[in-house]
């Protein structure tokens, strides 16, 4: 179990401020953040690269704050994979054995059952510089994974790759996770990494941990008006809230909407476009938020199609092609908004 | 319309004359600039081959047989290597530390490290015979066998300092193209920091440091200045190859005074080659 106690560090352009966080033994979490939030610097220092300036950093309870990075069996793997250019990509991935009191048998059947593992046998005499990136990275893990670390921290993986090798690469980590069983800490800016791979995660920004939990729980219920606009949360306004008979009444610029999340003052909400119902007529429901407005603006996606409704405030409605074609609708047309209370998210 | 079309051909013409001339322009200042370079690199073709055919081949060869151009290049070999070898020992872990780490007063010690660089030859020379043969730390080593002034290894003092800048500044610039995260990985992977440097960081300068040490090396046969003010101009004792082509200029040997001139461009032309391929990878200024 990684945990990390009230962490700051300064490096000039990047900091931490009293980062705390703690994972479990196996668990796969994720660290979520836009570029500069910290992430990178939180690993290093997980690695042991820089001493934090404050706080402690503990592996199964052993306070590891002081100790070199080569003594805490935490493996690390970067975006731009740093292999070893002088080295073939054998000689990579054996780095690590020579510090090990491994037997050269064990060493080399180690490093084979990792190629095979990873689908890299066939690369292992060639060097790193006429690789792809997919490549490199498979086998910047399998550098990282012959040390059986106990832990093995991922900066941003698969940012660099295209992505069909994203995809591959994505449940091959799950894959490793699965057939080692080892923790994973993996800091990534890709909301869908994230929500795929992850059994918890983390959201940072300037230096700071601004929420933490299951990526479901996350993603419904972000904290703060950055981790719901990082996370793509679209409606996402400002308004003021009065809790009456354990409903709140929250008026965004005289739109009056109905939450069941009680929160008194100045508040944040959100509903997610998939939320919303988009009807040609009033409905009959018992959703209690139901208003009228003119269609502002049509966005397709693809399958998913936008819709941008001006009901006073423009709110986002996501609805399927085959309802927006049937709906028949176009801009300026008058429709209706219904949603539930209890999916106006209130922060 | 019928009016205006001799007027769009005069137009047309005018224009065509117009860009013709333009671009006879630009082509004459592309030739101008070309010209410049071509008489500068005839310059120097013209003034190497007025060097080497200034004797017979015969007697080039002769003189470069003779005795005392055969210990000159002897001389010049062994300090040369010496002092270059000094300057990887030295350069290599202060070039590391001014590239990796940020600690006070770095930016004064990169710029001291600078000055035998800026310094004329000559009064690094004054500088090193000062120290050497007037102080008591000098006399001291003198006592203790160290013998500096007017003896070989004042010439490899004097090479190892005037050159020691080329050498830290090529290795500093190749540290600093090394991302220390590679040695940030090694040590995940079990190595010490001197460890990553030397399994890792080092190999990946191969070649800078190959081009730092053939410029040194370089340099280092061609050293005089500082050279001939701490070991003086002693025949047979002294002499490496440029204080041979001056002491055998000053008393009218010119064959054996071509012979050293022709010696030191070879040397310079085949290291100059050999820089090139490697500083390919490497910024010196």
């Amino acid at each position: 179990m990684v945990r990390v106690e009230n962490i700051s560090k300064n490096l000039g352009e990047f900091f931490l401020k009293d980062v705390s966080l703690h994972v479990d033994d196996g668990e796969y979490f994720m660290i979520l953040g836009p570029t500069g939030a910290g992430k990178t610097i939180l690993l290093e220092t997980i690695a042991g690269i820089y001493p934090p300036d404050n706080g402690r950093v503990y592996l199964n309870n052993h306070d590891i704050t002081r100790l070199p990075p080569r003594k805490r069996n935490i493996g690390m793997v970067y975006q731009d994979y740093m292999l070893f250019p002088h080295l073939t990509v054998k000689k990579n991935i054996r780095y690590g054995a020579k510090s090990t009191n491994l037997s050269k048998q064990e060493i080399s059947q180690k490093v084979n059952e990792l190629a095979d593992m990873l689908n890299i046998s066939n690369l292992l005499h060639r060097y790193p510089g006429t690789l792809s990136g997919g490549e490199k990275q498979r086998i910047a893990i399998a550098r990282a994974l012959i040390m059986d670390p106990e832990v093995l921290l991922l900066d941003e993986p698969l940012s660099a790759l295209d992505n069909e090798t994203k995809a591959k690469l994505r449940k091959e980590l799950r894959k490793i996770h699965t057939l080692t069983s080892t923790t994973m800490v993996h800091v990534t800016h890709s909301f869908d990494e994230a929500f795929l791979l992850g059994s918890r995660m983390a959201i940072m920004n300037q230096g700071e941990i601004v929420q933490m939990g299951k990526p479901n729980d996350v993603f419904r219920k972000p904290n703060c008006k950055f981790a719901a606009e990082f996370l793509g949360v679209t409606n996402v306004f400002r308004g003021k809230s009065i809790v009456d008979n354990g409903i709140a009444y929250i008026d965004i610029d005289g739109l009056k909407v109905i939450s069941t999340d009680r929160k008194d003052g100045q508040v944040y909400l959100s509903i997610r476009p998939e939320d919303i119902l988009l009807s040609l007529k009033p409905l009959e429901s018992s959703a209690r938020n139901s208003f009228q407005g003119k269609v502002q603006e049509i966005s397709d996606a693809g399958v998913i199609i936008r819709i941008t409704v001006d009901i006073g405030v423009p709110f986002v409605a996501a609805i399927t092609r085959n309802s927006f074609l049937d709906m028949g609708l176009k801009e300026d047309m008058v429709v209706f908004l219904t949603f539930k209370s209890a999916d106006v998210h209130v922060f | 319309m019928p009016e205006q079309e001799p007027n769009t051909i005069e137009k047309k013409e005018y224009q065509s004359t117009q860009s013709l001339f333009r671009r006879l322009r630009e082509s004459s200042f592309k030739i101008i600039t070309i010209l410049f370079g071509l008489v500068l690199a005839a310059f120097i073709v013209i003034l190497l081959i007025g060097v080497v055919t200034h004797t017979t081949p015969q007697a080039l060869i002769e003189s470069i047989l003779s005795g005392e151009i055969q210990f000159a290049i002897r001389l010049s070999l062994i300090t040369s290597v010496i002092s270059t070898a000094f300057c990887i020992i030295v350069s290599v872990p202060a070039a590391y530390a001014l590239a990796r780490y940020d600690f006070p007063g770095r930016n004064i010690i990169n710029t001291l490290l600078d000055i035998p660089l800026a310094l004329p030859p000559l009064v690094a020379g004054v500088a090193l015979l000062i120290l050497f043969g007037t102080t008591s730390f000098g006399k001291g080593l003198a006592d203790a066998g160290i013998k500096i002034v007017f003896t070989p290894l004042g010439i490899i003092l004097a090479q190892f300092f005037v050159n020691m800048p080329f050498m830290f500044r090529v290795l500093r610039s190749t540290f600093q193209g090394i991302n220390p995260r590679y040695e940030y990985v090694a040590q995940t992977l079990g190595s010490t920091e001197a460890g990553a440097f030397w399994r890792v960081t080092l190999p990946m300068a191969r070649n800078g440091l190959m081009a730092g040490s053939i410029i040194t090396w370089c340099r280092g046969i061609g050293e005089f200045g500082a050279a001939l003010m701490v070991a003086g101009s002693t025949r047979m004792q002294t002499e490496t190859l440029p204080i041979s082509l001056y002491l055998n200029m000053s008393c009218g040997e010119l064959p054996l005074a071509i012979a050293s001139a022709t010696i030191l461009i070879v040397i310079s032309l085949v290291s100059l080659f050999i820089f090139e391929k490697f500083s390919g990878f490497t910024r010196v200024f």
